[in-house]
């Protein structure tokens, strides 16, 4: 007889959602849906008429974490809309800015993923907190390489949160040599600490994968099953770093291969919680005979690539550019450590050729015809397109597919195969970010009901 | 308490003559500022620029002695060096930042320091902060209207404006030097002004001005502990020629007079915008 049990919230990763799954009698989910519960903040509604330079930091503040991403690519489609080339300068502004976001979104998802993950050889879970060592190095290590990061963006995005530099056309502000030799020496100082802590995180979630028993922190130790995490969905990725605009002539995006339905079409309908676990830490689960409607709860439409859910974020990456092949949750996890001195070479590089007295803002920039143009970023978590059509300098019409939404309906299929006690732990694998994810139209925000019709 | 905590107060002028050359008075801040720099003390230091015209200066970061030279002398008008203390540490890519402004310009510095709203890590880098005193500015085209109209001179033939004795001076690059009284200038003042309770930058490291000392020799009271070392160092290493403050006319004295004036003149319009309105008042900032 399948049970149905609810994990709700969910924590350590950003935003609110909860795990909704129908369990068989050894506890395996047989059906899981992941869904997001944030409240929707609907950027996409209220940019339309705004100007195309105020449009994208307003999209920044979809999320603290990756603004970066939202920044880069809203800024970037509206460029792509009216067809607006930035100088080379400019770009490799963006690039460095771009590459200290992921090392600093990377280390800080080591902080929220090393709980559920034990010191290897032992059956010790990591605090981070703990004073004692080995983690306090690690702990510290992590640290300096969000310090370098965000200091990073700072001096070439003008603030690491919400950067102010990136504009319609460009940056406002080229950086001054000392920034540059600082940037480099800053670099430089983080690419052994980067390859130590890889190597560090990798052989952590090696181990894991070789236990026959695990629990979430604090939980009790359940046996794992086999193909841990794993589904069948396919990859979407635009580039290993950057991304790729309606304005390349080698586009790594296709529109037309994306579609989205409604959360009615996808996920369950009305449930009945029969499964409960005062102890699963810490509060326990959703109680016996609570019921739940995740088709009507959740607060994210479900973008689908050629007709079906895909995986988007650093596996995906690595996957299509790269031939990697490890699959589960913890083949993410050891993809997303291997991104690390990617961003710091690719930070490096840039840095050098970065010519201080260039030039960072188009001539001409358009005010647009309202052609539909996208740009897709590679953020942390996968790629992160906006589209939008431009007119008059005017913001006609917005949409954000970013890459927690994509992979809401594939971690829902990932679930399946495995203990529920260890569904966060696949979950967290995809370094959820649901502020992002959410961001559309509600009709009724009491009874949480999703507009009926989304996309033109 | 007019002239806020200070540890010492001397009066002052710069060793090197090319500094004392274009510097308002004993050319403290170029100097102190240059010698900062040179020791590593600071790695730039936002001052009043060049801007677009006579007169009109915009703030810069300066990490040359060169920088420093070209913003030498007082301009009488606003110029919102504050403004770059971020962008100081943001593109310029300074980790230890040297400020130079009027009493209200240090207190945006201190406040940004305790209070950083939109001032990421800003706090921690600022290495120096050097208040001059000020009585009162001018918008420029209070300034432009008082030195082409009153003064009838044009302001890309002015070399020096000051500001003392009771008048407002301006001397020309031929030599000629035009005044007028400064009650004269009294509706030109930015209103902002008149609810300034600071005369000599009490927040500063070290504060300086003209007042109390000769001419071509500043006034200096050295505050922080910051302030005292770096001020200290740069004695010992021959930077400055100073005084005893007590040995110098007119000294404290007047300076503590034109600072009880100041504020004594301000907190009273400060105390009647309580009671502008028919039952209700302007808002006061320091409450
Ligand atoms: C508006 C104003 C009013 C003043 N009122 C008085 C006064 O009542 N009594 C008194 O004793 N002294 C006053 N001063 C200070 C005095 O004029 C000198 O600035 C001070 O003595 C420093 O001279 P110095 O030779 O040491 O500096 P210098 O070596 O000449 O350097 C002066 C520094 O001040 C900066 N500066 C110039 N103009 C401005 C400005 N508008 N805003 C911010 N920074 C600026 C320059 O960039 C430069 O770095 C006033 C200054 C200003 C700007
Ligand atoms: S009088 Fe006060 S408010 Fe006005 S410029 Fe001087 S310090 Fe600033």
């Amino acid at each position: 007889m399948s049970k149905v049990v609810e994990i709700s919230p969910t924590t350590r990763h950003e935003g609110h959602t909860k795990l909704t799954m129908q369990v068989d009698d050894s506890g395996v989910v047989t059906r899981g849906d992941w869904l997001s519960l944030t409240p929707v903040r609907g950027i996409e509604k209220l940019a339309i008429g705004k100007s195309m330079h105020q449009a994208p930091k307003i999209s920044s503040r979809v999320c603290g974490i990756c603004p970066i991403a939202h920044t880069l690519a809203g800024t970037e489609a509206m460029e792509a809309s009216i067809g607006c080339i930035i100088p080379d300068d400019a770009y490799l502004l963006r690039v460095i800015l771009q590459c200290a976001n992921r090392v600093s979104s990377h280390a800080l998802h080591n902080i929220l993923s090393l709980p559920d993950m034990y010191i290897p050889g032992t059956d010790t879970h990591i605090n981070p907190f703990t004073p004692e060592e080995p983690v306090r190095s690690v702990a510290q290590r992590i640290q300096k390489l969000r310090e370098v990061g965000q200091t990073v963006g700072e001096i070439v995005g003008g603030e690491p949160i919400h950067p102010s530099n990136p504009r319609v056309g460009g940056m406002y502000k080229n950086i001054s040599p000392r920034a540059q030799t600082k940037i480099n020496d800053l670099v430089k100082e983080a690419i052994p600490l980067a390859r130590d802590h890889m190597d560090f995180m990798i052989s952590v979630f090696k181990d894991w994968d070789d236990r026959p028993m695990a629990s979430v922190a604090g939980g009790k130790e359940v046996e794992k099953t086999e193909k841990f995490g794993f589904h069948d969905q396919g990859y979407m990725a635009s580039d290993t770093l950057y991304g790729s605009s309606s304005l390349d002539l080698d586009q790594k995006w296709y529109p037309e291969r994306w579609t989205e339905v409604r959360p009615w079409d996808w996920y369950q309908g009305e449930l009945e919680v029969s499964l409960e676990d005062p102890d699963y830490p810490i509060g326990g689960t959703t109680p016996v005979g609570t019921k739940v409607w995740p088709a009507m709860e959740a607060c994210t439409g479900v973008p689908l690539y050629d007709g079906a859910p895909i995986e988007t974020g650093p596996r995906a990456r690595l996957a299509m550019f790269r031939n990697y092949d490890r699959k589960g949750a913890m083949g993410l996890q050891i993809a997303r450590q291997m991104e690390y001195m990617d961003c710091l070479y690719g930070m490096l590089d840039a840095v050098e050729a970065l010519d201080t007295n260039g030039k960072v803002i188009a001539d001409d920039i358009p005010q647009g015809d309202g052609t539909l143009g996208w740009a897709a970023n590679e953020a942390p978590r996968g790629t992160d397109i906006h589209l939008t059509k431009v007119l008059n300098g005017k913001v006609q019409w917005y949409s954000l597919l970013v890459p927690t939404t994509w992979n809401f309906p594939t971690v829902s299929r990932a679930l399946e195969g495995a203990p529920w006690q260890l569904t966060e732990v696949i979950m967290r694998a995809y370094d959820p970010c649901v502020s992002c994810a959410t961001h559309m139209m509600v009709v009724d925000d009491s009874k949480k009901v999703v507009a009926q019709k989304l996309f033109q | 308490m007019v002239l806020g905590n200070y540890k010492n107060c001397v009066s002052a002028r710069a060793a090197d003559p090319a500094v004392l050359s274009a510097s308002q008075d004993g050319g403290i801040v170029t100097q102190l500022f240059a010698f900062a720099l040179e020791e590593g003390i600071i790695d730039g230091a936002v001052v009043a620029g060049p801007g677009d015209e006579p007169y009109k200066p915009e703030p810069i970061v300066a990490t040359t002695v060169a920088e420093l030279m070209e913003a030498r002398g007082t301009r009488y008008t606003i110029c919102p060096n504050v403004a770059m203390i971020k962008e100081a540490t943001r593109s310029y890519g300074l980790d230890k930042v040297g400020i130079v402004g009027t009493p209200c310009q240090i207190q945006a510095v201190r406040k940004a320091q305790l209070y950083p709203m939109g001032m990421r890590s800003v706090g921690d880098k600022i290495a120096l902060a050097i208040g001059i005193f000020c009585m009162e500015n001018f918008p420029y085209q209070g300034l432009e209207t008082m030195v082409e109209d009153l003064c009838n001179v044009k302001m890309e033939s002015a070399v020096k404006m000051d500001i003392g004795k009771g008048k407002f001076s301006v001397y020309t690059s031929r030599g000629a030097v035009s005044q007028i009284p400064l009650k004269l200038t009294h509706k030109f003042e930015q209103p902002g002004c008149h609810v300034c309770l600071d005369y000599v930058a009490n927040l500063a490291d070290v504060s300086t001005g003209s007042v109390g000392s000769p001419d071509g020799w500043s006034t200096v009271l050295t505050r922080t502990k910051k302030g005292e070392t770096i001020w200290g160092k740069a004695i010992e290493a021959g930077y400055f020629e100073t005084k005893p403050i007590e040995d110098v006319k007119p000294g404290l004295g007047l300076l503590t007079k034109l600072a009880t004036e100041k504020i004594t003149k301000n907190q009273k319009t400060l105390d009647e915008r309580a009671t502008f309105g028919v039952d209700k008042g302007l808002r006061n900032p320091y409450i």
